[in-house]
């Protein structure tokens, strides 16, 4: 468990590093990794720790953009409020969506949780007086103020070390959450849920919890990546955003929390120097995930814990 | 542990009139049988026979069509597996249930952590920084005869010492009465031999119910059986008194002459 939180920490440390060298392209595509990062990691909560293999993720992503973005536009909220509108945004559907969802066993799980997320993508398409629908919607973002300075996100580096500060929290956070009682009984569940309800806890309760504290991040994320574009549209509802976060997971590790994290930057760079040269760059991506899932079913950094605890 | 006092004739468990359909068929057909403080009841019969249903009956996994489930006097029909498990019935599965990622001590530990009231220190607190409760563990450990092991990941155990780590899981929700799915089944017989006096053990601090195929073993340790067979009950009482049924004779006799 040790090399996992040092591998974490490690990585937070070189991103903040890498902020100051990197050249401006690049440093972009970093500020993107950062904010996919805390979207997978915040999915690892629902499938890598309890098991509930939800695509019904772009709900919380979509919808913590537009709570970033509309509470911007209309409440003329700063960057850091608009963020919790947008985390809250997540929660809230979390909730809704979990009280209805968490009783399903898995496979009416996965599917469920598709169809709903379908018809928010079909809503945020029609109702374009509040969504923008398939054009979206664009925002000036207002600077940060701090008292005896302004901050702006429209420069790169505030908002590197912007998203890099809640990447760190977020996996605070979770690593808290994780090593605390309530992390063990999600793992209990996740190893076998019969038999944590029969010692007594209410299975469908915690796994509530954990479908909320992931889609809550699913939100935080959205709203991140809203404010770094300063714009959000009805395509972040659309089922490749739900099927990311699963493929983050897979490759990079299940149930290790900063594992996604390398599967988002693998699926990132992969995405940003081999789709220059070959359009169906996703048909290579899906072999590497097949190669990495059968050398190991644990993922690169559940692979790489495993040989190191030998 | 909360240490039950025997005290004689005392009803501990009470099931009345239980029944429940599966389709066309009638899986357990209006049972009653009970189960007093500090006794060993045997559950018997032939495979088939509604002992497993039985028991997710009594523990809320599936809900009695009629009849009522009584613990302490209180009526536990209708509420939800975790629930009862909080009021003090502890199981164990015939298929072995544990966790296989986790340790033994963490294992008991989430047992024992289900009795706790808790609020904000299920999200915050290190979950091995509650000394007590850590104590209580490998108390429970030590009890099992687990104590050599308690830092081993549940899937490196050996078959009988699953079947063991179960019961300890079971143990740690602090139960009144245990409800054991064929604790024996599969396993070696020295390691048969050690469940049976851990089961003995047991049955000094709680009640327990058991299902057992091996006549030997429910000799040794029951007080009382009670045999079911197609979902009815056909015969109680003490060891004695079921061996004299003719009809206990022609089903377990009379078919495997």
């Amino acid at each position: 468990m040790t090399h996992r939180r040092t591998f974490a920490l490690g990585s937070l440390a070189v991103f903040a590093v890498l902020g100051l060298l990197l050249p401006s392209g690049i440093r972009s595509l970093v500020i993107q990794i950062m904010i996919f990062s805390v979207f997978a990691m915040g999915y690892d909560v629902s499938l890598g720790f309890t098991n509930q293999c939800s695509l019904g993720h772009s709900i919380f992503f979509g919808a913590g953009a537009y709570g970033a973005i509309l509470t911007i536009m209309h409440l003329k909220a700063g960057p850091v409020l608009s963020l919790f509108a947008g985390l809250g945004a997540g929660f809230f559907f979390a909730i809704v969506l979990g009280i209805v969802c968490v009783r399903l066993s898995e496979a009416y799980f996965v599917i469920v949780t598709a169809i709903i997320s379908a018809v928010f993508h079909l809503l945020a398409m029609d109702l374009t007086w509040l969504t923008g629908g398939d054009d979206g919607l664009s925002a000036t973002i207002p600077p940060i103020s701090l008292g005896f300075a302004k901050l702006s996100l429209y420069n790169p580096l505030v908002n590197y070390y912007f998203v890099l500060l809640f990447l760190a929290l977020s996996y605070l956070f979770l690593e808290r959450v994780i090593k605390a009682p309530l992390g063990k009984i999600f793992i209990a569940i996740r190893e076998n849920e019969k038999r944590t309800q029969f010692l007594g806890y209410n299975v469908l309760g915690y796994k509530l919890i954990a479908f909320v504290i992931s889609a809550s991040l699913g939100g935080l994320s959205g709203a991140l990546y809203a404010l770094t574009l300063r714009y959000a549209s009805a395509d972040y509802f659309s089922f490749y955003w739900s099927v990311l976060p699963v493929v983050w997971c897979l490759v990079g590790g299940l149930g290790t929390l900063a594992g996604p994290w390398i599967g988002v930057a693998i699926m990132s760079l992969f995405q940003y120097y081999v789709s220059a040269w070959f359009t169906y760059y996703l048909l290579l991506f899906g072999i590497l995930v097949l190669i990495v899932l059968k050398v190991s079913r644990k993922g690169i950094l559940g692979y790489l814990l495993a040989k190191g605890a030998k | 542990m909360a240490e039950c006092r025997i005290t004689a004739n005392e009803t501990l468990l009470e099931i009345r009139n239980v029944s429940r359909q599966f389709g066309g068929l009638t899986a357990v057909d209006d049972v009653s049988t009970t189960v007093k403080r500090g006794e060993i009841r045997g559950i018997i019969g032939p495979n088939g026979a509604g002992k497993t249903t039985l028991f997710n009956l009594i523990t809320g996994e599936l809900r009695p069509g009629s009849g009522k489930v009584l613990l302490n006097g209180e009526d536990i029909t209708s509420l939800s597996p975790h629930v009862i498990c909080q009021k003090g019935l502890g199981r164990t599965f015939q298929l072995t249930f544990v966790f296989p990622e986790m340790t033994v001590l963490e294992s008991v530990w989430v047992g024992l952590y289900s009795r706790k009231k808790h609020r904000w220190d299920l999200f915050f607190s290190k979950a091995e920084r509650s000394k007590d409760v850590m104590e209580e563990a490998i108390e429970i450990c030590q009890l099992v005869g687990l104590e050599d092991r308690i830092y081993e990941r549940a899937s490196n155990l050996s078959y009988g010492d699953q079947k063991v780590l179960e019961i300890a899981m079971a143990l740690s929700t602090g139960p009144s009465i245990l409800l054991l799915d064929e604790p024996m089944q599969g396993v070696g017989p020295k390691e048969a031999d050690n469940m049976v006096e851990l089961i003995e053990k047991l049955s000094k601090r709680m009640s327990i119910l058991l299902i057992e195929h091996d006549m030997d073993i429910i000799l040794r340790l029951c007080h009382n059986l009670t045999v079911l067979s197609f979902g009815k009950v056909i015969a109680e009482g003490t060891c004695s008194e079921v061996g004299m049924n003719k009809e206990v004779q022609r089903i377990y006799i009379g078919e495997e002459m």
